[in-house]
């Protein structure tokens, strides 16, 4: 028994020694967390770009995209009234110096329309070398990080090199790596002197034992000596003259301060891209099957526009199934992406491929198979609070205009 | 003149008992080191987080509010262990020492290091002026009652000008395409924080500024008001766990 026990900790020491000197590194920053009913069902991200991949310290890298608001919006999430545009990286590793949405300026969090079209652009400036995942995602209010599409960046250069130079209103232009550091730790330590000088003042004398056979033998007085007194009277005068000095001084440097700003920004969105009425596209059923890891989605889809179009791509959760016999596929499959991104390789399959005619209604059926719908955790929706299904259906003409419609759609899944 | 001055009341013990003693202080004060080094900053992590962690956080209704209220803690129980048993005045200042230190060290290591936020936009509130007057009104007025309404008022009402030195630069507008931000704003925009989006700052809300734009006063005697209800209740809570009975069975 004891030999066991002795076996078993050795494991476990064995283990936690692994786990401490010879940890893996993670790359992951929660972007399949959160429920597939929200990642699907909220923020519809779409024509996501990076300006470059292997940018130096101090370069600017731009990230831009659009983004659309699902009209489906699941019950079981706030309404986007507080929400805030961010980028996922492993901390700092840059810095944003400008962030656009709608072409607005904003610093701030942002209160979105259900239905409403967006494009955003962020710029960022390199600021640590390494090799970094990035994404836009959406912090929304209550609900969590939805993440838009990810890319590989590899920053390169020396560290030291980075700088932030700003200009305030006064007209100083600071450096926000090491503003105000020097003062911040001056007074720390000036306060750390202070309070050392008087612990050091009582420590230095016998403490705990004899202190309190003192007091129970009624000699506590003696305990505190008259200097003892007048050292702490000092405190009393000489403490809030420092502060409130100190305070008058930093008021008198610093004449134009104002509080911390809290706007919340209102951006209207852009005239509709998404669900125009152009071409309109109604679900009619939404099926998972469970062994196979395929979607089969059955929409009617009605062509009012004055061109034939095509079902160009399936798009959901940042999981992209493109036709493959769609004209500009290879174009699609190439532009902008590399590696990382999520499309699935045998693409989206279309029961009747023909385009779809001007006028015409047509009752169209979509497969799209692949591992991504497991391993990106998007099949987890069939055990979702709200098993319906959500993403962008992107069609085209063949002078290359685009219609883009948001579908939803309740999921059956099929077990086997 | 100065060795009289630094001379100590007469001791009970002298000879080995006196080195024995002495011994038993160090192990003691090494030991509530560490301690208050863990829990303070624990308690202050769980309570003040985010008030304390970011310059985008530190407003002027808030933070003077919060960070009195929690810091005012620790340093009241530990005030009734060390001068009801000891007649030690320091207690206050050894928590917030304490504290600080934990502070600092997280705050480098773990933001500044790992996390690479500039130490600039982490820096942690200084409590050590309020310490300093709450361990001195106890010891010249032994009494619970005046520390708790003097002392505890005081340790509130110069918390935000003992930082504003630190503080106040960081409130320097900016213009960012259009608007106005403060430095500290800024530092919330740039240095991107993945978990920290900007609406989740719990900064000047409230109605205290329905009494016109000087936000921070009417914020600091809320709180000084507030600590002295805190203050007597951490003192018993330190008097209630400062015993053996717990332990008289070991």
């Amino acid at each position: 028994m004891t030999k066991t026990m002795m076996h078993l900790l050795g494991i476990f020491c064995l283990g936690l020694f692994g786990l401490t000197f010879a940890p893996n590194a993670v790359y992951a920053h929660g972007e399949k967390s959160l429920e597939p009913f929200i990642r699907m069902r909220t923020i519809q991200w779409y024509d996501v770009r990076w300006s470059q991949d292997k940018p130096r310290v101090n370069d600017e890298l731009v990230i831009t995209g659009k983004f659309h608001v699902a009209e489906d919006w699941p019950r079981a999430v706030p309404k986007p009234d507080a929400s805030y545009l961010n980028v996922s990286s492993p901390g700092p590793v840059f810095v944003r110096t400008e962030r656009y949405v709608n072409g607005q300026a904003t610093a701030g969090s942002a209160a979105l329309k259900l239905g409403g079209d967006y494009d955003f652009k962020i710029v960022l400036k390199a600021r640590l070398p390494g090799r970094y995942h990035i994404h836009p995602f959406f912090n929304l209010h209550d609900a969590g990080a939805v993440m838009g599409p990810g890319h590989w960046i590899e920053v390169t250069g020396v560290p030291a090199a980075f700088t932030n130079p700003v200009k305030t209103l006064n007209g100083d232009v600071i450096d926000m790596e090491t503003y105000g550091l020097a003062n911040g730790i001056g007074w720390h330590a000036f306060w750390f002197a202070l309070a050392a000088a008087w612990l050091l003042w009582w420590v230095r004398r016998p403490l705990f034992i004899p202190r309190n056979k003192m007091l129970q033998s009624g000699q506590g007085d003696a305990l505190v000596t008259p200097l003892d007194r007048a050292i702490a009277a000092g405190i009393l005068v000489v403490v809030p003259l420092v502060v409130f000095g100190a305070q008058a001084m930093t008021d008198s440097q610093y004449l134009n301060t104002i509080p911390l700003q809290t706007a919340l920004d209102q951006i209207e969105p852009l005239a509709p891209v998404v669900n125009t009425g152009l071409v309109q596209v109604k679900v009619q059923r939404a099926e998972y099957d469970v062994p196979s890891r395929s979607m089969t989605i059955v929409t009617q889809i009605r062509n009012s526009s004055d061109q034939p179009v095509q079902i160009r791509e399936f798009a959901s959760g940042n999981v992209r199934f493109i036709n493959l016999a769609s004209h500009q596929a290879n174009q699609d499959a190439n532009q902008g992406i590399d590696d990382d991104t999520l499309v699935a390789p045998q693409g989206l399959s279309i029961d009747s491929p023909a385009p779809i005619k001007a006028g015409e209604s047509r009752i169209v059926r979509l497969t799209g198979t692949d591992a991504l719908w497991a391993t990106q955790r998007l099949d987890g929706l069939i055990r979702d609070t709200d098993s319906r299904l959500g993403g962008l259906l992107f069609l085209i003409d063949a002078t290359s205009n685009r219609y883009i419609a948001s579908i939803s759609s309740a999921v059956i899944p099929k077990f086997d | 003149m100065a060795t009289k001055a630094l001379e100590v009341p007469p001791q009970p013990y002298t000879g080995e008992k006196a080195r024995l003693t002495r011994a038993y202080d160090y192990l003691i004060l090494v030991l509530a080191l560490f301690l208050f080094i863990g829990i303070f900053h624990l308690h202050m992590m769980l309570t003040v987080g985010d008030w304390d962690f970011w310059q985008d956080w530190k407003d002027r209704q808030w933070w003077p509010l919060v960070t009195p209220l929690m810091m005012i803690t620790f340093p009241a129980a530990v005030q009734a262990v060390l001068w009801s048993n000891f007649r030690l005045p320091m207690g206050a200042t050894l928590c917030i020492s304490c504290l600080l230190i934990g502070a600092w060290i997280a705050r480098y290591f773990s933001y500044h290091l790992w996390n690479y936020f500039p130490i600039n936009e982490v820096m942690p509130a200084t409590m050590l002026p309020s310490a300093l007057v709450l361990d001195a009104v106890l010891m010249l007025t032994n009494s619970v009652t005046v520390t708790s309404i003097v002392g505890g008022m005081a340790f509130a009402l110069l918390f935000y000008p003992s930082n504003w030195p630190i503080f106040g630069m960081f409130h320097v507008p900016v213009e960012y395409n259009g608007a106005q931000l403060t430095i500290a704003d800024l530092f919330g925009f740039q240095y991107i924080r993945a978990s920290m989006p900007e609406y989740l700052r719990i900064i000047e809300r409230g109605a205290l500024r329905t009494y016109g734009q000087y936000a921070t006063p009417l914020s600091a005697f809320c709180s000084a008001f507030l600590c002295t209800l805190m203050y007597p209740l951490w003192w018993y809570m330190g008097k209630a766990f400062a015993t053996t009975k717990y332990v008289k069975n070991i």
